[in-house]
């Protein structure tokens, strides 16, 4: 079976000198939850940011369905990252700018320039974006500040935004990170239903074992750059957690 | 101790000696010297004076090569040993003194004049010819401060644009990618700094000659430095947004252009806003001093009175000129205060 997402021997130093990642070798297959774990600076955010070239990896090669995406540059690049959703621990809406609009900039990747600045998005964008909307059930709030909501609805809202995209994979970077035990669930469980019923593959970095488990159908553990676990939930340990964490960690649980 | 300092730090401190060296001897030759020796036709040719300066540099540069240096209080923090402080010391008054001693013959400051009975006479004219204003010169009054507020006006509604455009290249963070987006922003940068540091009285003569005398080149006087400055300004907010919604805007496959648009500019918009009502508060001011130099508006008509010594008619000025720039002043303040 052909990988959605391969990474091959990659590697990331940035240009302070500071190495990130090394020889990272990732297949990831369609319809995957895959969790990536580590601690903070353990190079998780930077291997995302590999897949959707936010980051230019220095080293090896990532291929996205089959193609090499390493280098790519213009607009290939952008129909690159426009096939895959990204959110964020800080949600990164536009504070200023209304809910719908948030969601339709999803769409900027397939929209050129001009017409998106002067604010044209077809109808069907728009019909698309509320349909979006109404998935993380939210579409009420459409015509609201971004910044006026919630963390929770604001992560919501950034799902959205992946969704219009209609991505064959989801990124998503320590989405709970900034959010309460109770509203963290409910973010997991809009990816999980993405992940179920959409059939889109999910790579997700996490801090919480509890949620890992639940959620993750396979996990990942990054430690200094370098991966040190592949395997599945159950499969980690309170041996493996301490090498991952290190000796002093205790596992803190989220319900 | 002696050992700790570079290279570059020892020739810097030599540097800086060499130049307080020959700033003291200029002083003392060229200033004082004639100011305090009676007989002027007494002085040596000057071009003694020259060549003492530069041995006076020497001096003053091989103290510093010798660690009694005044450079190295700009080079390190670290005091020198006591004796080398205590010259140092010595050295500063010395400068201090002397300049302060000099600034006073070249500004010809004069306390007998400033109270001379004559001099009081003259003050006491114009004061009581300032503050019983001519008021049959009103309606001119007005419509030439109408016109000034409209220079400022125009000159900043013209100047936003360009800014707007030129804060992008201007801004260090989105100029990082290659080289030749580098000196892009190197250039523009000196450019912007060359031309802000050109009063805009000077850029009015320039273009009195240019337009010819009037209001449009006073306006385009302002414009070209409310453009340095609004730019330098605006790109300096854009070097502050925050990083998150340009990744979040990037990772949808959106184009530079689309980024500015939808994750820099939203961050940027209500400061920018702020930041031109400042400018054109600012350029009220400006267009006021401009009109002397034939920039136009109430500076030029102020110029005309105060030439044919019609003070009752200045003091009409002057109320008006206060009075608007006061109000423009607190109602500018109030917007900014709204827009935080």
């Amino acid at each position: 079976m052909q990988s959605l997402v391969s990474l091959s021997g990659v590697g990331h130093v940035y240009p302070n000198g500071f190495r990130a990642l090394s020889n990272i070798n990732l297949h990831v297959h369609t319809g995957e939850f895959l969790v990536i774990i580590g601690l903070s600076g353990s190079g998780k955010s930077t291997l995302l940011r590999c897949i959707n070239r936010l980051v230019e990896p220095t080293e090896g090669t990532v291929s996205f369905s089959g193609v090499d995406v390493t280098h790519t540059t213009g607009d290939a690049l952008r129909m690159h990252r426009s096939r895959i959703g990204m959110i964020f621990q800080d949600f990164n809406l536009i504070g200023r700018h209304s809910v719908l609009d948030n969601v339709l900039y999803g769409a900027l990747g397939r929209t050129r320039s001009l017409p998106s600045i002067l604010g044209q998005f077809s109808a069907e964008q728009r019909a698309k974006a509320r349909e979006a909307l109404e998935i993380v059930g939210i579409a009420e709030k459409q015509k609201s500040r971004a910044d006026a909501l919630s963390g929770g609805q604001q992560q919501r809202v950034a799902i959205a935004r992946a969704l219009m995209q209609k991505p064959k994979l989801l990124l998503a970077d320590e989405p709970v990170a900034s959010l309460d035990p109770a509203t963290s669930h409910g973010v997991m469980k809009y990816l999980e239903r993405i992940n179920k019923e959409m059939g889109t593959t999910v790579i997700c970095n996490l801090h919480f074992l509890s949620l890992v488990r639940q959620y993750a159908s396979r996990v990942v553990a990054l430690k200094a750059g370098v991966i040190v676990f592949d395997g599945l939930p159950p499969d980690i340990t309170d041996a493996w957690f301490k090498q991952i964490y290190g000796e002093d960690a205790i596992e803190v649980e989220i319900r | 101790m002696r050992n700790t300092f570079t290279i570059v730090q020892r020739v810097t401190a030599i540097a800086i000696d060499i130049a307080l060296g020959a700033y003291l001897f200029s002083v003392l030759w060229f200033v004082l010297y004639p100011a305090l020796i009676e007989n002027p036709s007494a002085q040596l040719p000057n071009i003694y004076g020259y060549v003492l300066t530069m041995l006076f540099a020497c001096a003053f540069a091989t103290a510093g090569a010798l660690g009694a240096s005044l450079g190295r209080l700009f080079v390190t923090g670290k005091a020198s040993n006591g004796m080398r402080r205590t010259i140092q010391i010595h050295l500063g008054w010395i400068l201090l003194l002397v300049t302060i001693v000099s600034g006073w013959i070249v500004t010809d400051i004069s306390p007998s004049e400033f109270f001379s009975s004559e001099g009081l006479r003259g003050a006491g004219r114009i004061f009581s010819a300032l503050i019983t204003p001519q008021f049959d010169i009103i309606s001119a009054a007005l419509s030439a401060m109408v016109e000034t507020v409209y220079i400022a006006l125009m000159s900043t509604i013209i100047a936003v644009p360009a800014s707007f455009i030129l804060a992008f290249p201007a801004a260090r963070n989105l100029m990082q990618g290659s080289v030749a987006a580098r000196a892009v922003y190197s250039v523009l940068r000196a450019f912007l700094n060359i031309v802000r540091s050109m009063e805009p009285i000077i850029w009015a003569i320039i273009f009195s000659v240019w337009v010819g005398i009037g209001p449009f080149a006073g306006m385009l006087a302002l414009v070209v430095h409310t453009v340095a400055s609004l730019t330098k300004l605006y790109s300096e907010q854009i070097e502050d947004v925050k990083e998150g919604p340009i990744e979040a805007i990037s990772a949808t496959g959106a184009s530079q252009l689309q980024v500015m648009w939808f994750a820099i500019v939203p961050q940027c918009v209500i400061p920018f806003l702020s930041f031109t009502i400042y400018r054109w508060d600012i350029n009220v001011r400006m267009a006021t001093i401009i009109g002397f130099v034939g920039g136009g508006g109430i500076g030029t008509l102020l110029t005309q009175y105060q030439g044919l010594s019609k003070f009752h008619e200045v003091g009409t000025l002057v109320i008006v000129i206060t009075l608007v720039v006061w109000i423009l002043d607190v109602i500018s303040a109030r917007i900014r205060a709204a827009l935080q």
